[in-house]
């Protein structure tokens, strides 16, 4: 009976199409998640018509509206590229925090105090520099170094109280977010605050990193000095991670603690130096957001886009590559909402819609895995077997 | 009537690659012990997860007192009465060991006729009349995560009969046990088979098959050798039919030559996480060419006094000398440069990195230095090759060479893979605890023959192991630790196993 059964499910068209498409085990960590992100929209587009528009147009319009197909009609000194560019500049914060969150996860560590980091980072690169007056030359490589200094010290910090006093990292991380968005609050009300905008006063360009209204080719375009750097150290952190001795010993410990331990590597010391790494990447997020995509911090708000470099950095399955592409999609489905609510006239929330749904899915990825490989053991799709039938 | 309780007939299961069952049919009588015997990978616990429903056969039947049935699901064996104990014990750690056994079929009462609770008063007392009538002694109120392996044993065979369960499959059951322990149950499922049940015990172990099984079934990859009489057989007839080859159960050892002091332990004493010494003043001393055997019962501060020298737990008082350097203050690494291979007693937990690659975990203790690590890059090419060599060597098998994921590996080859590279460190000193815990007898054959190998290179060899047998005959000095203390230290041929089994239970002569 349970033979039949599976002879109509070998003979099913759509279990074909899945097994064909995903079966290969060497492409299935691209396949799958493609698979999956398709299959949310999939599911996005359910809600959409549901709501009575046209899921297809809507996202046309994302699309559109983030810089990656051309909209009808732009205002002056606008173009695709325009918002291309500020979709990277976007993107840049974004793909720093979750190389944050992924280098931790590698050492077996949860940071969730990115956001903390990002924002005392950005804090003290503002009051130092952002104010200062310094030529741009000195001013934006110290932007960079105060941010990653900031951010590598607290991360450090975090490390050495689970170390030192058996923390858990994630209890601390959030005491931290807690003490550094009051703090820096009280400070940032006390000296730093703009009276109209209640945030803290806008920095002087020469120390930001996103160069802005820049004018070239008839167009007005904020160009991320930052993005660069981001892609760059994502290609460094990838090959550190996978050929360094020290990437190996943050792996080891990561994977088994105690097997790390008697093979002789540090685990404590290991264990920091994952946190200062993780730190840094959120302080060059913090900088990146602060004194880049922004000029100014908002007191009393932690960047939720710390929080979402969690999401993002499981999205790419913790591998740098795979964040920088999680971190696109997620980046073009935010930046593209607003056009899209105005010209489909679906909501904007509906953009957090989708990516809750991407997020969802693709927590379900090792699901996946395991179910295709059970249905290729049991229909025996194997890739000689199909061919003798 | 029927003739047979159990009767598996022309079973046949395939996974990707490999035929795990291979037409194998067996019939079990109603009240016999039943051994099933065979290396690890030969087939029997995957016909066995056929029998608990676990996986369906892809061809053969099974029928169950005389009837034809198709056992879908592990609920289901349970229905037609069969019970089984795994090798890893599936208890819930935080709840007592009534909650554990009622799991599933808690019995209900109504709180003033209609609020429907658990009656634990009354499942606390039909487990403690079900444990004194098979002699099976715990408390039911006590938590899992409070009782050693033993204990949880009994909670696991008391969930099988208080589903009342007539055929009682038990999967290695004494692989974790001390030999007070197996000898305990060994005597319950005797107790069980005059109750009337049937018994079928899967294990490598021969002697337990002698002394309990009426009959015994032989797989070897896959296929059913033989059924013997095992009142007939021998276990040298067993073995040999079991591994497909002349085994020796006894191994050869030239006479030792002993060399320079390796390793002088004086006064050690090692404290627990509760501040409790575990290890109380210990001394002994090892040369080279010698293998010094540590026996006693588990749980004894052997495991502690192997953690103590490879750096793994402090030591709270005494030193560790290592060809004459005070190595007590020493890192792990800085030991393991000194001169210390150790295999420890958990390949899992510590001796290796599961999801990491072969090759990785064969260069877990050099990965470090030069050639393998240049400039603080590792040479991948270099890691790979010194894991090929590795692999030939010892003849590690996985399927697929260096890059295979080591959780992807049977236990026996783990376990080949930890021996190689600690061997190929050629320290002065080997620390092997536990070596040939879970492995099979062709297995266990081959590390007792390399730990006589590198003894006759004139390494210094610490033995720990809870298998008496392997202590007699691998080792050339015994000393017997009881409760952390060392009882007795004597050259191996002046005592008789009776008289260390003696020692071990702290019964000083």
């Amino acid at each position: 009976m349970s033979k039949n059964k599976d002879e109509k499910r070998k003979n099913n068209i759509f279990t074909r199409i899945i097994m064909k498409l995903l079966g290969n085990e060497k492409w299935q960590h691209l396949t799958i998640p493609i698979f999956l992100i398709f299959l949310s929209f999939v599911a996005a587009s359910i809600i959409i018509i549901a709501l009575g528009k046209n899921p297809l147009g809507a996202f046309y319009n994302l699309l559109q509206g983030a810089g990656i197909l051309p909209k009808p009609s732009y205002a002056g000194y606008k173009s695709m590229l325009t918002d291309f560019l500020s979709l990277l500049n976007f993107m840049t914060p974004m793909i720093f925090a979750s190389l944050a969150v992924a280098i931790a996860l590698k050492g077996g560590l949860f940071n969730i105090g990115v956001s903390g980091q990002m924002l005392l980072a950005g804090f003290l690169a503002t009051i130092t520099i952002g104010y200062s007056g310094l030529n741009w030359i000195l001013a934006k490589p110290l932007v960079l170094i105060i941010g990653l200094i900031a951010g590598g010290l607290l991360g450090g910090i975090i490390g050495l109280l689970k170390y030192k006093f058996n923390i858990n990292e994630v209890v601390s991380s959030i005491m931290f977010n807690y003490i550094i968005q009051y703090v820096l609050s009280f400070f940032i009300h006390s000296y730093y605050i703009d009276p109209v905008s209640r945030q803290s006063k806008y920095i002087n360009d020469a120390a930001r990193l996103t160069l802005v209204n820049v004018e070239l080719i008839g167009l007005k375009m904020d160009i991320s000095i930052g993005f660069v750097i981001a892609i760059i150290l994502a290609i460094l952190l990838k090959v550190f991670l996978d050929k360094s001795r020290l990437g190996f010993e943050i792996k080891a410990v990561g994977a088994n603690p105690k097997g790390a331990k008697y093979a002789g590597i540090n685990v404590g010391k290991t264990m920091i130096l994952t946190m200062v790494l993780s730190g840094v990447f959120a302080g060059l997020a913090g900088v990146t957001y602060f004194l880049g995509y922004f000029a100014s911090i908002q007191p009393k708000v932690l960047p939720s886009v710390g929080f979402d470099g969690i999401a993002v950095a499981l999205l790419g399955n913790t591998n740098p590559y795979g964040i920088i592409g999680a971190s696109f999609i997620i980046s073009i489905i935010d930046r593209g909402s607003t056009y899209m609510s105005s010209i489909a006239g679906v909501r904007k929330e509906i953009a957090s819609v989708i990516t809750g749904m991407i997020l969802l899915f693709s927590a379900c990825s090792a699901y996946i895995q395991h179910k295709i490989r059970a249905n290729k053991d049991r229909l025996g799709y194997m890739a000689g077997k199909e061919a003798e039938e | 009537m029927y003739e047979y309780i159990v009767e598996m007939k022309n079973i046949t299961k395939r996974f990707p690659g490999i035929v795990a069952n291979d037409d194998i049919t067996i019939q079990i009588k109603k009240g016999e012990i039943y051994a099933i015997l065979g290396e690890n990978g030969a087939g029997k616990s995957t016909l066995m997860s056929i029998l608990f429903g676990m996986y369906e056969p892809d061809e053969g039947e099974i029928w169950i007192r005389g009837e034809k049935v198709k056992i879908q699901s592990p609920n289901h064996a349970a229905k037609l009465n069969i019970g089984m104990v795994h090798q890893h014990f599936k208890l819930v750690h935080n709840y007592t060991v009534a909650e554990n056994i009622i799991l599933g079929i808690e019995p209900i009462k109504k709180l003033a006729g209609f609020i429907p609770y658990v009656d634990i008063k009354g499942a606390n007392k039909n487990i403690a009349d079900l444990s004194k009538k098979y002699g099976l002694q715990v408390d039911p109120s006590q938590k899992i995560e409070d009782m050693n392996v033993s204990l949880q044993q009994r909670v696991e065979i008391l969930k099988m009969l208080y589903r009342e369960a007539e055929i009682l499959i038990f999967d290695e059951p004494t692989a974790l046990l001390t030999p007070q322990e197996i000898d305990y149950l060994l005597n319950i499922i005797q107790e069980l088979r005059k109750a009337g049940k049937t018994i079928i015990l899967i294990t490598h172990k021969l002697e337990e098959i002698k002394r309990v099984a009426d009959r015994c079934a032989i797989l070897r990859k896959g296929q059913l050798i033989d059924v013997l009489d095992v009142k007939e057989t021998s276990t040298k007839t067993m073995a040999n039919l079991m591994v497909g080859r002349e085994v020796s159960l006894e191994i050869e050892k030239k006479p030792p030559k002993f060399r320079d002091l390796v390793l002088e332990v004086d006064n050690l004493t090692v404290k627990n996480q509760d501040n409790f010494d575990v290890v109380k003043n210990v001394s002994f001393k090892i040369h080279g060419g010698e293998v010094f055997a540590i026996a006693g019962v588990s749980g004894n501060g052997q495991v502690e006094i192997a953690d103590a020298i490879a750096g793994l737990t402090e030591i709270s008082n005494g030193s560790i000398k290592l060809n004459g350097v005070d190595i007590s203050n020493f890192s792990i690494r800085e030991r393991t440069i000194e001169g210390i291979s150790y295999i420890p007693e958990d390949r899992q937990a510590y001796g290796l990195i599961l999801d990491f690659s072969l090759a990785e975990n064969l260069a877990l203790k050099d990965y470090y230095k030069d050639p393998f690590c240049e400039k603080g890059f590792l040479n991948k090419d270099v890691i790979d090759e010194y894991g090929n060599k590795l692999i030939e060597k010892y003849d590690i098998r996985s399927s697929l060479g260096i890059h295979t994921q080591v959780r992807q590996m049977s236990g026996g080859n783990q376990q080949k893979a930890i021996v190689a590279r600690e061997i190929e460190l050629d320290s002065p000193l080997m620390i092997f605890v536990q070596p040939t815990r879970g492995l099979d007898i062709g297995a266990i054959e081959n590390i007792q023959k390399m730990i006589i190998e590198e003894r006759d290179k004139g390494k210094a060899i610490l033995l720990v192991s809870l298998e008496l047998d392997e202590v007699m005959s691998v080792a050339d000095t015994i000393g017997i630790i009881y409760n952390g203390e060392i009882q007795k230290i004597a050259p191996a041929d002046t005592l008789t196993t009776k008289e260390v089994g003696e020692y071990m239970m702290g019964v000083t002569a």
